[in-house]
């Protein structure tokens, strides 16, 4: 059961962005609610007013453009980007990562950046899209911003973003476009589960970078390295940069060891 | 409270809902089309999957109020005059029920893997099965219905 609360939807970007003006911290935003409605149902969440993003046309969009690279929507949702032919295509790392996130069914509802904005450690987007220098790019009914995604993510479940304000959409650039590289997801059973600890890489240009999730409050982007560089310097480099923390998922030792594994795995098979 | 239309199962529904019901409850409670299964509440289990628009989703994490105008298809539309689909056929042949309870959100997981891909591979069906959680059968007599019936070809609608 969820607690009583009012449905918004509004069907243009002004009317979401007044509502939002208006009600503050009374609203939270939604577009998959696949991690709001588990939030409201354990009582972690209490809004009184949720706001359905999906009823503004432009938040559903992705788009590539060899020149400017892509557009994540907010509404886009995790299938929709993993069966993208352009993403496929140049981004290949971000269906790898995708393909990993929840069941098929939850993909067809959660959204790429409902997972960004969430924040978790072990969310499986932003890693691959921190690799990939991806933007956030934040409106509000005083005007819009634009971030790198690193500095839009602050801590466990934080991020700079305001009460009145949403993500309008996530940015790659075409620096990396056509990388090679993977993602490796360490998970308690075969089927589907929250990330125990993850490790995206790319290498594009001569540059290969890594980053590691569920290491760490928040997830580590690693110093650019040489595409040649030997798996031992990237390894020392992610010890020095994760500060892992054991849990009911596993222990710190073993978090730090599968890091050093995945680097491994995924260099070798570059 | 607000109104609601929607298609179920081909049949047009128009109904006041509570803005904060969940779309399995307001199947469930306010419809009594109780095939759909509440396991966890919470995504997990796959019990409450339905089809909406095409795509399978879970239904209790859904709000009733979003469903206006969509076209969900739930087990209750799977058998048509009394008789079962390919696909429930299978399930019944193979033993592929045990109590039950994960059956409605199998078949349609299932339904919409079958549209998608009609002739899977025994690991792509883990795969297109993986959002549904099954206590009793162990899975294999799940997986054995679904390739018969993707053998047979039938029309999985
Ligand atoms: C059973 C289960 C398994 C899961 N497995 C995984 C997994 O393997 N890996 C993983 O990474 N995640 C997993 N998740 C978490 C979740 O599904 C994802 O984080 C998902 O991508 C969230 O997207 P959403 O659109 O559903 O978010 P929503 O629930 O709609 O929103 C999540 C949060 O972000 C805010 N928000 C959403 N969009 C915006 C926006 N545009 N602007 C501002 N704020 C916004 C909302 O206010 C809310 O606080 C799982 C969840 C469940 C229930
Ligand atoms: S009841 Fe919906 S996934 Fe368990
Ligand atoms: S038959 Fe009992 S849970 Fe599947």
């Amino acid at each position: 059961m969820l607690h009583e609360f009012s449905y918004v939807s509004p069907s243009s970007m002004d009317e979401l962005l007044t509502f939002l003006e208006e009600s503050g911290e009374r609203s939270t935003v939604f577009s998959g609610g696949t991690d709001l409605f588990v939030t409201i149902r354990s009582g972690l969440s209490r809004p009184d007013f949720v706001v359905d993003l999906k009823g503004v046309k432009e938040l559903g969009l992705l788009t590539f453009d060899p020149a400017e690279g892509l557009s994540i929507g907010a509404c886009v949702t995790v299938n929709q980007l993993i069966e993208d032919t352009d993403v496929l295509r140049h981004y290949s790392v971000l269906r790898d990562a995708g393909s990993e996130l929840a069941t098929f069914q939850l993909r067809n509802r959660a959204t790429v950046v409902g997972n960004v904005v969430t924040a978790s450690p072990c969310g499986d987007m932003s890693s691959p899209l921190l690799c990939l220098g991806a933007r956030v790019k934040l409106a509000s009914a005083g005007g819009e911003r634009e971030m790198p995604l690193g500095e839009f993510i602050t801590g466990v479940k934080r991020t700079q973003i305001a009460p009145n304000e949403i993500v309008r959409a996530i940015t790659v650039p075409i620096d990396h476009l056509d990388a090679v590289g993977g993602y490796k997801k360490l998970k308690r059973i075969k089927g589907h589960d929250l990330g125990v600890v993850a490790v995206a890489m790319i290498t594009a240009n001569d540059v290969s970078r890594f980053a590691i999730s569920s290491a760490a409050p928040t997830p580590v982007l690693l110093p650019d390295f040489p595409a040649n560089v030997e798996v031992a310097e990237v390894q020392k480099a992610a010890q020095e940069a994760i500060s892992p923390i054991s849990d009911v998922r596993c222990t710190k030792e073993y978090r730090s060891f599968m890091v050093d594994v995945f680097i491994r795995r995924l260099m070798e098979a570059a | 409270m607000r109104e609601i239309t929607l298609t179920i199962n081909g049949e047009s529904y128009t109904r006041e809902v509570h803005e904060h019901r969940t779309l399995l409850h307001f199947l469930r409670d306010d419809l009594g089309l109780t095939g759909t299964k509440e396991g966890c509440g919470a995504g997990e289990c796959g019990a409450c999957t339905i089809i909406m628009n095409g795509a399978a989703v879970n239904s209790c994490l859904v709000l009733a109020a979003e469903a206006n105008g969509s076209v969900l298809e739930t087990i209750e539309g799977a058998a048509k005059d009394g008789t079962l689909s390919a696909l429930q056929s299978a399930f019944h042949e193979h033993h592929a029920v045990q109590c039950g309870f994960c059956t409605p959100g199998m078949v349609m997981s299932a339904t919409d893997l079958l549209r998608r891909n009609p002739n899977p591979s025994r690991d792509e069906i883990i795969d297109g099965i993986e959002g549904n959680f099954c206590r009793c059968t162990g899975y294999e007599q799940i997986i054995e219905a679904i390739l018969a019936a993707s053998k047979e070809g039938k029309s999985h609608a």
